[in-house]
């Protein structure tokens, strides 16, 4: 709950604040949380990073051209690189955000809390089954993939396809067949339909969610005071 | 590719997600119900979820070289249906972006009408249609499989055209550069994701003709077949 204050928060001020300054002093705030205080190493967050951030340049580029207009069918935008500039250092620090979350909250501490929150049981308790079936299926699929390799599976294209086709197909049967075990040591243990689970009680620590907020006030207010002098 | 986190200016955020609430809405309900008629469901409905989160993280070899992730939306559409599938793609969609920061929780709304609502029907529709025609079931399932991947990506298209206009030629040059970055790079990928879809359907009839048929996707099949054998019979 704590975690999701300042995550969640920094992720809102990165959307709401003006980019220039705001997003990128929440984007230098929340990578230095990262890197400092939340302790993830800087590959892991580059490898998780890399790919929302392709998004975010492969989109904002296209801000940097016009269709149509006097100068040609294609040109260069008048504010093109201003609002290309703008859009990136939002998402970008908007993603960081939601990365900060992603590295430090478990799925499996905020799922089953959804109830509380008024999310229908059955929901929850499909989404917990999807979510920890989905671990052990990529680590089966890693093993499987492993194998073919071992076997030549992806020496050529078309042993590469026939190998990826029967790595689809195996996910397939192995979660089926993952979902019929569970179901028959379920029923073993008087399954009536609700998938109880311990879910520890959480302490929210009020000093590290009165930083939290102290930070993000701190971030809004720096915007609003370096506002006018920057731009 | 999902739009990412922060994308979309939040009146269009908002908008989406009001665009897709209905659908997944009605098939939260349906799944709540299924759930409660028969508890078992829970976990062949987690397991279908599970398989369409590892199905787009498998590393897709595109016809032009490059490497992709496929969306899984038109193979899941034909095994569980559209209205499932807005669930089962939403819980998909929420843990790429809490787990891997894949998409947004303020762009989950978009990313949602396009990969879990409008992917899945119009890959079904297709599918449908074929089959209704007789088509083979792995005809129609490439082009399921297909117009799903590609449908996909021209809402992502129309979506980030309609967020960001150009300044010159409005909505109309914005779609074309988002589509010719976003879409038209895509179609080799849907053809890819075509022929992973019919391999991944061709094993499971070897391997799952007892799952499929319970799923109903080999129902049509064998009432194709019938159909087939009375007409032949009424021919003679």
């Amino acid at each position: 709950m704590d975690k999701a204050v300042l995550s969640l928060g920094l992720t809102a001020l990165a959307i709401s604040l003006p980019p220039w300054p705001g997003a990128a002093l929440v984007l230098v705030a929340t990578l230095a949380v990262l890197l400092g205080p939340a302790g993830v190493p800087g590959r892991r967050l580059w490898r998780a990073y890399r790919v929302p951030l392709g998004f975010c340049v492969t989109g904002a580029l296209t801000l940097l051209v016009q269709v149509g207009g006097p100068d040609g069918f294609v040109s260069p935008a008048e504010d093109g690189p201003l609002r290309a500039g703008e859009l990136l250092l939002r998402t970008s620090a908007a993603s960081l955000g939601v990365l900060l979350f992603a590295f430090t909250t478990p799925l499996s501490d905020l799922l089953p809390r959804l109830v509380r929150a008024g999310v229908p049981a059955p929901l929850v308790d499909v989404a917990l089954v999807t979510y920890r079936m989905s671990f052990l299926l990529l680590d089966s699929v890693r093993r499987v993939r492993e194998a073919q390799a071992a076997r030549l599976g992806h020496t050529t294209r078309a042993a590469a396809w026939r190998s990826l086709g029967g790595l689809g197909a195996t996910a397939f049967v192995r979660s089926f067949d993952r979902a019929a075990r569970l179901q028959t040591g379920l029923a073993g243990r008087g399954y009536d339909g609700t998938l109880r689970v311990l879910v520890p009680e959480t302490r929210i620590s009020v000093r590290f969610t009165v930083l939290s907020v102290a930070l993000l006030a701190a971030l809004a207010a720096l915007t609003l005071v370096l506002e006018r002098p920057l731009s | 590719m999902h739009i990412a986190e922060g994308f979309l200016p939040p009146v269009h955020a908002v908008a989406w997600g009001a665009a897709s609430a209905p659908f997944v809405v009605h098939g939260a309900r349906s799944l709540i119900r299924e759930v409660r008629e028969h508890p078992e469901s829970t976990l062949l409905l987690g397991a279908s979820g599970a398989f369409t989160f590892v199905l787009s993280a498998l590393k897709l070899p595109s016809v032009t070289g490059s490497c992709s992730h496929p969306t899984g939306t038109g193979l899941g559409a034909v095994l569980f249906r559209p209205p499932v599938m807005a669930v089962l793609g939403t819980i998909t969609l929420l843990f790429q972006s809490l787990l891997l920061a894949h998409g947004g929780l303020t762009t989950l709304g978009a990313n949602v009408f396009s990969m879990a609502i409008v992917g899945p029907w119009a890959g079904y529709g297709v599918y449908r249609l074929l089959r209704r025609y007789e088509a083979p079931l792995m005809v129609a399932v490439f082009f399921g499989a297909f117009v799903a991947d590609l449908s996909t990506y021209c809402v992502t298209s129309v979506q980030l055209a309609l967020a960001f206009p150009d300044p010159g030629s409005g909505f109309v040059g914005a779609l074309g550069k988002f589509g010719s970055i976003f879409a038209v790079t895509q179609i080799p990928l849907a053809v890819s994701e075509g022929l992973l879809t019919v391999l991944v359907m061709r094993m499971l009839v070897q391997s799952s003709r007892g799952e499929l048929t319970r799923l109903g996707v080999l129902v049509s099949s064998v009432a194709g077949r019938e159909r087939a054998e009375s007409a032949e019979a009424v021919a003679r």
